[in-house]
């Protein structure tokens, strides 16, 4: 879901950078009150995995492909949104500066999306369906609805853009983001949730989570 | 840093570089569910010119082509950009006891 340059007017540009910097205000404060030591290996490896899988596109159908976005099992894992913002806002530069991968006018655009929208919906509908369900399904639902929803959002945009029209641009958007959702964002955070459940749970932030009792 | 800490470290990275390995050969390269969605509604745009050239733009080096040798050592090399950074943001922000 890179926007490239040419398909948000630079005004609207600015507005979008403007929020970034604001969140990664709030973003560092998070970090410099709770961001533990021993999660930094954790931090910093989910960043490059979030960066190799970001360029491994699984094919959709109607001619289609797309990846996962990966910053709401960041936010899951760490405990809280402002760490999935960290590692996707650094991913996301990288990505745009270095291999053209989202353009650099539109980079605000697009950590507001990626780094902003979809850490919050993951973290917070995990957090909401998590004493509802296992947190098992809770990360597949979380991470499925976060790239979902932030593709309409993305929609949206666009459409104060003028670039898409408003019904067909939700409709192709969704549409799309709905299967990479369950087969790439949500199945693969699941995994990844597993995985580092089985390996290090000690690394997964239970406070934040409210997970005490269930280990 | 802890055995079990350098364990992880590892493992992900490992994981990491087969992805960037295996990604330049199964990756589709079918336009994204963003693309896609251009091509039908606003082709036009897709014209657009980015705004910098990038060092190693669709995740290929200069030099050796579109290949997918080439595609390797460009998510390589993004894999450890990314890792370093992170690591870095980590140790510069974390908590002060």
């Amino acid at each position: 879901m890179h926007i490239p340059d040419g398909f948000i007017p630079i005004s609207q540009c600015i507005v979008y950078y403007v929020i970034v910097i604001f969140v990664g205000y709030f973003a560092v404060n998070w970090a410099k009150n709770n961001l533990d030591e021993k999660q930094i290996p954790l931090l910093a490896v989910l960043g490059a995995g979030v960066f190799a899988i970001m360029a491994m596109n699984i094919p959709i159908p109607w001619g289609t492909s797309g990846h996962m976005i990966g910053s709401p099992i960041v936010s899951i894992l760490l405990g809280s949104p402002f760490a999935g913002f960290l590692v996707m806002t650094v991913v996301l530069i990288i990505q745009a500066l270095a291999f053209g991968d989202g353009g650099v006018t539109v980079l605000g655009a697009n950590i507001f999306n990626m780094g902003i929208i979809a850490s919050f919906l993951g973290f917070y509908i995990f957090k909401a369906l998590k004493p509802l369900v296992h947190a098992v399904p809770s990360v597949f639902m979380g991470s499925f609805l976060a790239i979902f929803i932030t593709s309409i959002a993305c929609a949206l945009e666009l459409f104060i853009a003028g670039t898409f029209p408003l019904t067909a641009g939700l409709v192709f958007m969704g549409l799309y983001h709905l299967v990479i959702g369950i087969f790439g964002e949500g199945i693969i955070s699941t995994i990844v949730y597993m995985a580092i459940n089985n390996l290090r749970p000690d690394l997964i932030n239970k406070k934040s989570l409210d997970l005490k009792r269930e280990n | 840093m802890s055995i079990k800490d350098k364990k992880l470290l590892i493992i992900g990275l490992t994981i990491a570089i087969v992805i960037g390995i295996l990604a330049p050969f199964f990756a589709s390269t079918n336009p994204d569910g963003l693309e896609s969605t251009a091509e039908k509604l606003n082709p036009n745009v897709l014209e657009s010119e980015p705004f910098i050239n990038s060092i190693m733009p669709d995740y290929n080096i200069p030099g050796l082509g579109e290949t997918p040798f080439s595609g390797v050592i460009a998510i390589f090399i993004g894999i450890i950009i990314v890792f370093a950074l992170a690591y870095g943001i980590g140790i510069l922000l974390k908590k002060r006891s």
